[in-house]
């Protein structure tokens, strides 16, 4: 995969296979010590069971309802949520940041609108927008694409400003297009913001999907993470967070290869 | 008005002002950045312009490209049947670091509507002109700086213009390879039979490369000397160590000597 993209002498592909290696060695160690922590200090009754729970029962309660099939709904219905509105932030958000960051009008034009959206917190918005879409689907769609939206729009336009003077002279001194010069000059560069925005705004959906589903929901993550809280059954609340937690990290894989696919022509820092 | 058919470039009165952008319209100091600038560049002539920073030599250089309009004055180049008259080789950082060398040498005949695979196809031949042969799908944050160099000139190469238009293009590069380059530029002028109008602020590079040194002057930006440089070709680059070679630069030192020191205790005030 690696050599179709990228041969950069200083990371022969030998060694992109032992960071990568390297990569999910550490990840483990991390996330075992943090497990093995965890456990003894419950077991050593440094603090109360039903509030943290440990990780054992919560991989007991796990194993019971993705066995029995219940938890799945759940997911479906988050990630669904999630998938909907983050596409909609992706569809609108960068090629208005795109527009913004090209032609002065669109900025001026939008610029006090979005600096007050974005003051707004998302949070303040969920009672009127549950009372405009309803309990379902549409108005968890919404909130995702509220809470990602902002950041993408910033970091697009940010990326076009930041493109290289130089480098738009050289289209036009070889008599290129504006057309070729966005293509070529602009795209590209602006890419990297673009994979923050994404990144940024990734994180911040999933916020909007937990906030949106424990406020008012019958089913999702959000949802059953709420539900088991207040019945104290502490394991299956945690179990609901670490999904979550998965569901992010999935995420964040998944922007990581976009990032490597497109961006072969960047140095690895490390 | 028709020009000579020998000549690649004719320059007649050209003049440029910049209006000082800190002043408001009516208070606005203008700035004579070009005054009365006659040049003519035969077909096949290695000219170079030479003075202090701030004599207008890059100005000029660009109203040729055509990148910015004089504010007075006539260019006239020499027509070709297709393609472009001219074809810059800017300072630095001018290859996009998200294309491949082949790509970046292939783009200035994209940017003529040249379809990508031919232009990749067309750029062969002078990526190994440039000598880069074997480089053809690095990136260009895994070249030295004088192999960028040779990239960016392969990119003006490949448009097959009538004369290519250089713009202090080692001026970024240590003694060493910049020195090596000047050869290399005579080796490849040779085999490219271009006409050649180089912009420098090095007096032994415009001595060692040139037929004719255009010596130019600051406050306003003008041609105080035009100097024939009657040293035999082809050239090595011991011919610096040689008495006439010396005796040039010390002529050409003294016509620009009072302008530089000028130029140095100003940009220290400012």
């Amino acid at each position: 995969m690696a050599s179709r993209f990228a041969l950069p002498s200083l990371t022969p592909v030998a060694r992109v296979r032992g960071v990568m290696g390297e990569r999910l060695f550490y990840g483990l160690i991390g996330l075992v010590a943090v497990v093995v922590v965890w456990e003894a200090t419950a077991r050593m009754g440094l603090y109360k069971q039903s509030l943290m729970s440990l990780p054992s029962s919560i991989l007991r309660v796990a194993i019971e309802d993705t066995t029995n099939g219940s938890i799945w709904p759940h997911i479906w219905v988050s990630a669904q949520e999630f998938a909907l509105g983050f596409a909609a932030a992706l569809v609108v958000g960068i090629p208005l940041g795109l527009a913004i960051g090209i032609f002065r009008r669109v900025d001026y034009t939008v610029n006090g609108l979005l600096a007050g959206l974005n003051a707004t917190p998302n949070v303040a918005l969920i009672p009127l927008i549950i009372l405009m879409f309803g309990l379902g689907l549409e108005a968890k769609a919404v909130i995702v694409f509220l809470s990602a939206f902002f950041a993408i729009v910033v970091t697009t336009f940010t990326g076009v400003q930041a493109t290289a003077r130089r480098h738009l002279e050289i289209t036009r001194s070889f008599g290129g297009s504006p057309w070729l010069a966005f293509r070529s000059v602009v795209l590209p560069s602006t890419l990297p913001f673009i994979i923050s925005g994404l990144r940024i705004g990734a994180g911040r959906a999933l916020v909007g999907v937990v906030s949106a589903e424990i406020l008012s929901a019958n089913v999702g993550l959000g949802h059953y993470i709420a539900l088991k809280a207040q019945f104290l059954d502490t394991a299956r609340a945690m179990f609901g967070i670490i999904l979550f937690g998965l569901f992010g990290l999935f995420i964040g894989e998944g922007i990581r290869a976009v990032e490597r696919r497109f961006e072969a022509w960047r140095p690895e820092l490390h | 008005m028709t020009m000579p058919q020998h000549l690649a470039l004719s320059a007649r009165g050209v003049r440029m002002e910049f209006r000082n952008r800190t002043g408001n319209e009516s208070s606005g100091q203008t700035l004579v950045a070009l005054e009365d600038v006659d040049l003519d560049v035969p077909d096949g002539a290695f000219v170079s312009l030479l003075g202090p920073s701030g004599c207008g030599k890059s100005t000029f250089l660009k109203i040729v490209n055509g990148l910015i309009r004089q504010t007075a004055g006539e260019i006239q180049l020499h027509r070709v049947a297709k393609g472009r008259e001219d074809a810059m080789v800017f300072q630095d950082a001018a290859l996009f670091p998200w294309y491949s060398v082949t790509d970046n040498v292939a783009y200035g005949l994209v940017c003529a509507g040249v379809p990508r695979k031919e232009a990749r196809k067309r750029a062969q031949p002078y990526i190994e002109l440039v000598g880069l042969t074997g480089f053809e799908d690095r990136y260009p944050y895994q070249l030295s700086g004088g192999m960028q160099q040779r990239a960016n000139l392969a990119r003006a190469l490949a448009v097959d213009a009538a004369i290519l238009l250089m713009d202090e293009p080692f001026a970024a590069l240590d003694a060493q390879t910049r020195e090596l380059m000047q050869a290399e530029l005579l080796r490849i002028w040779n085999a490219a039979r271009k006409t050649v109008l180089f912009v420098t602020h090095q007096i032994d590079e415009a001595v060692f490369l040139s037929d004719r040194v255009v010596v130019m002057a600051r406050r306003p930006g003008r041609i105080i000397a035009d100097i024939t440089i009657e040293l035999p070709r082809p050239r090595a680059l011991e011919v610096k160590r040689t008495q006439r070679f010396v005796e040039y630069e010390d002529q050409i030192w003294r016509l620009i000597a009072g302008d530089v020191r000028n130029a140095a205790t100003e940009n220290a005030d400012g």
